[in-house]
């Protein structure tokens, strides 16, 4: 289990009512740095979670267990041993130390942002924060980018440096032209034996056919899963006014649309793809999350520790 | 307005190019990129939007702009009448127009050539211009002159002028093409002296422009300043001409009876394209014909083929070339002419100390002439009839009266008689053949030798010696002379004289012949003339003088003016006809001995003395060079030669055009345009300027 807490419960509208102002996007952006964005979302996040009432535990201890050659002598309770005259090795709940992948999209679309950034800007912005984050509670975090295939992967560790690594790797621009799932996924699945946290962090702007086949195939390994869909405010709304040339950044396809007449249908089409994905995510028991660049960073920060929470919460039910 | 470069208005169709831009560059600006398309269904364009220009006025601007610049490279300008009609200066132009007539001209096609060249020519003149046309070959002759144009219906003049070169045909004769030339340049200077106005003087000379024609004419001649040629060659079809010339042997080197063999020579054109020709008798078929291989631009020399036996041929033809004006040549053989000598003197025919001996061995017989002398001894009598056959009586010893009469009457009808003086009383016969008595004479003996001091070369007797190389007579030395007063001889003329001043040789006229007095002898005891080179010269030149030799010419060429005196032996007073190649009969004048009618190639013949004495007349072997003159030969000569006149109508058009261009050069609406075109374009930069501006600022504002 993670040692994090859940720090409150409030929606984040609430929370950002009676907190100290968050930071707008297009101020954090304005910040080259990507490190330093995560570094000023994560500890303005930081300076909050202390002043929670429910915060504060350490390393859980869950059971003794009888020792058997081969176990490590320095798991053994010794003063057990002194006063039973038996081997006992202690079992602690750390021992199961949290591994997480973050999944970024690079596909072109992702380069698309009406305002002052992009989508990739941002999520770069939120993986960076989510890696100093987890880094921070001395969790190894790994990056994993792809497009149609895969661009990069770093194995989750966590070791001085692979934080800056990381960082480094984000900073790649977006190069991809479509959207595809199922390879990063097969990687996935390849090289993380072991039970973890995948974060996927993408517009998921693909046949909804497609997307939920690998969603499925995501959830179906055993891990534990967060979808962050980003999207532009515009992509929302179709916020044009005048008839032009629209042009997909993805595959240069160029056709003449009237927003004006455009608008409702658009609205609908995607709506209906949102939906379907949402579906897909609860069915699936994928956390899901949407988010438009427009919205502060903390928001997602804060929706991330309440999917954990609650996650740890249905867990440990399960465990008792 | 007009234009002097109308086709750069095409370029406002340019125009449409900014009209274009417009439409294009609306359509290319508006383009988003947009994430995805997936949710996006194409709508069709809003025709009524898209069509419609944006920025009006910076289209305007750029239309006017292309418009502008469109005008000005059209060079515009306002049209203004010509101060003087483009043809008042043609007016006084004048044109000679010089045909060809010449025996090459009928080569052919060539004629029909001429013709429409002349034709052309005669179009061209504008009514203010003055023609005159001639013609030449051997001669110049005006068919039109100046005044005679001037006559004429102004309308009419063209078409008259032409009828009558119409008429003509080229003739047989030769082409004298430096003489024409002249003649023409001075036709202007005789139009000029009239008083008549000075314009542009021009000769048009349409001819073949044939190698042979003779330019000798030009070369000291100076060319008259502003008259200027232009030459308007014809061509033959075909090039190949060959040509035959008789060379009449006019050498006496032959020996008397053999027949002289008749040269030909064959010459090809230098443009032929063949070598190949025959060469045969027309009249005498049965002769075998000859091959003659001549290279283009060669001639060669052949005998003519053989004759057989009894047979004559006086037409000899060439055939293998492509025209046959000239491949016929007429032949005459020369028959040798006796002429008789009568010496008059009691001399043994092989003593050699006496004047006999040489004067027999002098006159060698030749082939044109066979002189026979013959003695006369003073046993026999001179017979009339004899002296009537003699050319020359010689006189070496006294006369008896007898003889004294019978020489008296053959010198007064005509004769010559030479007296040598072999004694002092041979002067008492000279005396009474000049009609004088008592003249006497002495015997003169040297010291050393006697020579001629003076001699008359004036006189036809010693004018073939009058050259510097031939008259040197101080090789002859006189031992002895009898010295005669020839002031007591009427009418006596010194020919020649001693060193000592003594008459040497007399010539006294007597009637219609002349008495020629030799003061001393040529035989070795009294002087060296006998066996000096001047001996045989000096008696053929007496012969000559007393009518003895004539013309053996027998050829003649076209337009050569014959001397039928120089033909005929002895002398007619009666009217000569001369009957023609084509059979037509050309009477002479009485006394007239100058026939020039020889007009055609063929034999003529005088018809008024019996035997007919005959002469051939061919043409001139120059015609047959019917090659083309060098381009640049009559510029060499200093005549100045002007390019092909273009037509009246394209003149007037030139002179508009000049004019034009003079309005367009002062007018300069160019610029103006131009300056124009320049500041819409500043205007136009500036509202292109304020328009981006504007919509940075708007673009702005709604982000």
């Amino acid at each position: 289990m993670s040692r994090v807490a859940v720090p409150f419960e409030s929606s984040p509208a609430a929370q950002s009512a009676d907190s100290r102002p968050l930071i707008d996007p297009a101020t954090l952006m304005s910040i080259k740095n990507l490190e330093l964005r995560a570094r000023v979302v994560v500890e303005g996040f930081w300076h909050g979670m202390h002043r929670s009432p429910y915060h504060g535990f350490s390393v859980e201890f869950t059971e003794y267990r009888q020792y058997s050659p081969g176990d490590d002598p320095r798991y053994l309770d010794w003063k057990l041993y002194a006063r039973s005259d038996r081997y006992y090795i202690k079992k602690f709940e750390d021992e199961t130390n949290l591994r997480c992948h973050l999944m970024l999209d690079q596909s072109r679309s992702m380069s698309y942002g009406s305002l002052s950034y992009t989508k990739a800007q941002y999520a770069n912005t939120l993986a960076a924060t989510l890696a100093y984050f987890l880094s921070m509670q001395g969790d190894a975090v790994g990056l994993l980018t792809f497009d149609e295939r895969i661009r990069d992967y770093l194995p989750a560790r966590h070791r001085p440096g692979h934080l800056r690594n990381l960082m480094i790797r984000l900073e790649q621009p977006a190069a991809g032209n479509a959207t595809d799932l199922s390879a990063p996924l097969h990687r996935i699945v390849q090289t993380v034996k072991k039970r973890s946290l995948l974060v996927l962090i993408s517009d998921l702007l693909g046949p909804i056919g497609a997307l939920e086949k690998d969603l499925t195939a995501l959830a179906a390994c055993g891990h534990e899963v967060i979808l962050f869909h980003l999207l532009d405010p515009a992509e929302l709304t179709l916020s044009f006014e005048k008839a032009v040339m629209f042009r997909d950044v993805e595959t240069g396809r160029q056709i003449f649309i009237d927003p004006v007449t455009a608008r409702k249908g658009y609205v609908q089409k995607l709506e209906a793809h949102n939906q379907n994905i949402q579906a897909a995510c609860s069915r699936l028991g994928i956390g899901y999350r949407r988010l438009t660049t427009d919205q502060p960073l903390e928001f997602a920060l804060f929706d991330f520790l309440r999917e954990r929470m609650q996650r740890g919460k249905r867990i440990r039910r399960r465990a008792r | 307005m007009s234009f002097l470069a109308p086709l750069f208005l095409i370029g406002t169709l340019a125009v449409a190019l900014p009209v274009i831009f417009h439409l294009v560059r609306r359509s290319s600006k508006e383009q988003i990129p947009f994430s995805s398309l997936m949710f996006l269904q194409p709508a069709p364009p809003r025709v009524t939007k898209r069509s419609r220009l944006e920025h009006l006025l910076l289209l305007l601007l750029r239309c006017l702009v292309v418009c502008l610049l469109a005008l000005g490279f059209s060079r515009p300008f306002f049209q203004r009448p010509m101060t003087a009609s483009p043809l008042s200066e043609e007016t006084g132009r004048k044109v000679v127009v010089l045909v060809d007539t010449s025996a090459s001209m009928k080569r052919e096609g060539l004629w029909s050539e001429a013709l429409g060249q002349a034709e052309a020519a005669l179009k061209q003149t504008g009514p203010g211009d003055q023609v005159a046309v001639l013609t030449f070959d051997r001669r110049v002759r005006t068919l039109v002159s100046f005044e005679q144009w001037n006559q004429m219906d102004i309308g009419q003049r063209a078409t008259l002028t032409l009828a009558r070169i119409s008429d003509l045909k080229p003739n047989w004769s030769s082409t004298q093409l430096g003489s024409a030339l002249i003649a023409a340049a001075e036709a202007f200077a005789d139009a000029d002296k009239e008083g008549r106005s000075i314009g542009r003087r021009q000769i048009i000379l349409i001819s073949d422009m044939q190698e042979g024609s003779r330019l000798d004419g030009l070369q000291g001649y100076e060319w008259p300043r502003g008259i200027e040629v232009q030459v308007e060659a014809v061509q033959p079809k075909r090039p190949t001409n060959a040509g035959v010339q008789w060379l009449a042997a006019n050498d006496d080197s032959a020996n008397a009876g053999t027949n002289l063999v008749t040269r030909i020579r064959v010459s090809n054109s230098a443009n032929a394209t063949r070598e190949q020709f025959k060469l045969h008798w027309a009249d005498a078929p049965s002769a075998a014909p000859l091959d003659v291989y001549v290279p283009p631009g060669q001639s060669r020399i052949v005998p003519a083929p053989t004759l057989p036996p009894d047979t004559v041929g006086e037409q000899l033809v060439l055939t293998g070339d492509d025209d046959d004006f000239d491949n016929t040549v007429y032949v005459l053989q020369p028959k040798a002419e006796h002429i008789n000598i009568i010496f008059a003197g009691d001399e043994p025919e092989n003593d050699s100390a006496q004047p006999f001996f040489y004067l027999k061995r002098a006159f060698q017989p030749t082939a044109r002439q066979i002189v026979e002398v013959e003695a006369r001894t003073s046993a026999a009598e001179l017979p009339p009839a004899d002296l009537a056959d003699a050319r020359l009586l010689v006189v070496a010893d006294h006369l008896s009266d007898s003889r004294m009469d019978a020489v008296q009457k053959f010198m007064t009808g005509g004769g010559t008689v030479l007296f040598v003086m072999k004694n002092t009383a041979a002067a008492d016969d000279i005396g009474r053949l000049a009609g004088t008595n008592g003249f006497a004479a002495d015997e003169v003996t040297p010291p050393n030798y006697a020579l001629f001091g003076m001699i008359d070369f004036n006189h036809p007797l010693f004018a073939p010696f009058a050259d510097a190389r031939f008259n040197d007579f101080t090789k002859i030395h006189f031992w002895k002379y009898r010295r005669v007063d020839a002031a007591k001889l009427p009418g006596a003329r010194v020919l020649a004289k001693f060193d000592s001043g003594d008459p040497a040789v007399l010539e006294i006229p007597r009637g219609n012949g002349r008495l020629l007095v030799l003061t001393s002898g040529w035989e070795p005891a009294d002087s060296q003339l006998a066996v000096s080179s001047k001996f045989v010269p000096l008696l053929y030149s007496t012969l000559d003088l007393s009518g003895g030799i004539h013309t053996t010419l027998a050829q003649f060429h076209i337009d050569d003016e014959v001397n039928l005196a120089g033909l005929m032996p002895g002398v007619t007073t009666s009217a000569i006809s001369v009957k023609k190649p084509d059979g037509t009969m050309v009477q002479l004048a009485a006394g007239e001995t100058r026939f020039s009618d020889t007009d055609r190639p063929g034999i003529y013949s005088v018809t008024t003395l019996q035997p007919p004495i005959r002469f051939a007349v061919n043409l001139d072997g120059a015609e047959s060079r019917t090659a083309m003159l060098p381009g640049d030969e009559l510029q060499r000569l200093g005549v100045p030669m002007k390019a092909r006149e273009v037509a009246l109508s394209t003149q007037v058009e030139q002179k508009r055009r000049l004019h034009d261009a003079e309005l367009e050069d002062r007018q300069k609406l160019w610029r103006w345009l131009t300056l124009t075109a320049l500041v819409v374009l500043l205007g136009e930069t500036f509202v292109a300027g304020w328009l981006t501006r504007r919509t940075a600022v708007q673009t702005g504002a709604q982000s």
